[in-house]
């Protein structure tokens, strides 16, 4: 392993450390109530981690986060593919779109509680709507930039729309479309922690302002430190998941962007 | 003629929406209480601009949106310029950390560190819009053309002026495409953390309807920010075609 590989390595963790580092340094210098060492909060860690009731609330956000996700993937990524193939179809949709875009997914909360009632459903859905437009995006462009002529083969050979979408289109745009994908993972754990922060009935964000409420700052910045390092391990998991399912696509890819430019 | 079928044509969509959703609710095929026609959503947010309390909102929204990412442009551009130049294996590793991490969950810290005014939701904008720009300026900074610089350094300019004289503009479509992502970004950030927090600004608006279940109010103000994200886009498109005149 070259010193540059071990140095890629470490980076991560060395990263983590300073950053720890600074916070304790931070924090002792500046002495506020609202802001308890690194360490303080650190040591809080084990108490939300071993209670059942915290964990519980914590592993119910991700169910409804993943419901989120799937049912985004069911949707969007077969519309956005069909959209890439389908021009007019492309510029009925994107209009809405560009116009969905700027709404704040998670602000939508309050409205979908009176639509839909207080359950998950709401949550749900809102967490749908965030990843949807991303997923949309990406699908969309990654089966509109596919060659037509591999499409036009398997036409050719008898192979019908349906079958065509599934077997040609996918896999030629699956690059793009994890790339959305890892966008709308993303998007899906900040509508749902927003969400939870606006709707205040349960989940992380909920059980985050619950500390705040009550004062115990060290709770405040575990809990965040536990968000932070759920958004990082999902992020670095999903990175190795996309590699290896698309590692074919990587370096044609940048072959591909660096010859049109 | 061409031009206004030009213009029409990507509208018919928004329009058809908006007769079903305006039908939807004047037909009652929706109680109204629970979804109000568009139509009145606009009346409304049309007589509430005019007025005092309502503008008032608006302004500290917008001085946090603009405030939070004047912030970030400065420093995610420097930032980004100065790591082009030294490989920037550093920056990416740190931001690679940092980058995947909600920051709304931070709002709270800020809360505690800040306060509930201004400085908390500027923090929580930056936090948001700092990467998207960064990363932009990076990479774009990454791909200028190394005979530019060259010329430059040949020419006798120094190595941190050619920063800004050379480096800079070449640099600017990459920008402009992450500030892009970055405006809309900080329109939706500083909306939610307003709603959470709800002491002033459009967010608080739409939190203080929802307490008394009052519908039309609580769009209004989900459409005016909406409207801003949108606005803000084509002001930077307006700002690009002006920058970016001389190149192709």
């Amino acid at each position: 392993m070259s010193a540059q590989a071990i140095l890629q390595r470490l980076g991560a963790p060395l990263t983590v450390l300073v950053l720890l580092t600074l916070w304790e340094l931070a924090a002792r210098a500046l002495a506020l109530d609202g802001f308890p060492t690194a360490t303080e909060s650190l040591a809080q860690l084990p108490a939300i981690l071993f209670d059942g009731q915290s964990l519980q609330s914590i592993g119910a956000s991700l169910a409804r986060m993943f419901a989120g996700i799937g049912l985004a993937l069911l949707v969007a990524v077969p519309a956005g593919l069909a959209m890439g193939r389908n021009p007019t179809l492309a510029r009925m949709l994107n209009p809405l779109l560009s116009a969905a875009y700027p709404v704040p997914k998670a602000a939508l909360m309050p409205m979908v509680m009176l639509w839909f009632g207080v359950g998950d459903l709401s949550k749900i859905l809102v967490i749908f709507l965030g990843v949807s437009l991303p997923l949309l995006y990406h699908s969309y462009h990654g089966a509109a930039r596919l060659d037509d002529k591999l499409l036009w083969s398997a036409a050719a050979m008898g192979m019908r729309a349906p079958a065509r979408l599934l077997r040609i289109t996918l896999p030629g745009a699956l690059p793009e479309v994890l790339l959305g994908c890892r966008v709308g993972l993303a998007m899906a754990l900040i509508v749902m922690i927003s969400s939870e922060m606006i709707a205040r009935q349960s989940g992380a964000g909920d059980l985050l302002f619950n500390a705040l409420d009550m004062a115990l700052y060290p709770d405040v910045y575990a809990m965040i430190v536990i968000l932070a390092a759920l958004g990082f391990a999902l992020d670095w998991a999903f990175e190795h998941l996309r590699l290896r399912l698309v590692h074919w696509a990587e370096p044609r890819q940048d072959a591909a962007s660096g010859g049109n430019s | 003629m061409r031009r206004i079928l030009e213009t029409l044509v990507p509208a018919a969509p928004l329009i058809l929406l908006f007769v079903v959703w305006e039908s939807a609710a004047r037909l009652g095929w929706a109680p109204p209480n629970l979804l109000p026609a568009p139509s009145l959503v606009l009346q409304r947010l049309l007589e509430l601009l005019p007025d005092g309390e309502f503008l008032h909102h608006l302004g500290q929204t917008l001085i946090r949106l603009l405030g939070g990412f004047a912030i970030a442009l400065v420093v995610g551009v420097s930032l980004g310029l100065l790591a082009s130049r030294t490989g920037g294996g550093a920056l990416i590793t740190v931001v690679r950390v940092l980058a995947p991490i909600p920051k709304i969950a931070l709002y709270p810290a800020f809360v505690l560190i800040f306060g509930y005014d201004h400085a908390s939701k500027i923090a929580l904008v930056v936090a948001d819009t700092l990467f998207p720009i960064l990363l932009a300026t990076f990479h774009g900074a990454r791909a200028v053309e190394p005979k530019l610089l060259w010329s430059a350094w040949a020419a006798g300019s120094g190595r941190f002026a050619s920063l800004f004289t050379v480096t800079l503009p070449a640099t600017l479509p990459a920008i402009l495409t992450g500030c892009r992502v970055a405006l809309l970004i900080a329109c939706v950030t500083v909306f939610l953390a307003e709603m959470i927090s709800s002491t002033d600004g459009l967010g608080h608006l739409l939190s203080l309807a929802a307490r008394s279940f009052r519908m039309v109010d609580m769009f209004v103000p989900l459409l005016l920010i909406s409207l801003i994200g949108l606005l803000l886009n084509v002001a930077l498109q307006f700002a690009r075609k002006h920058l970016l005149r001389g190149q192709s």
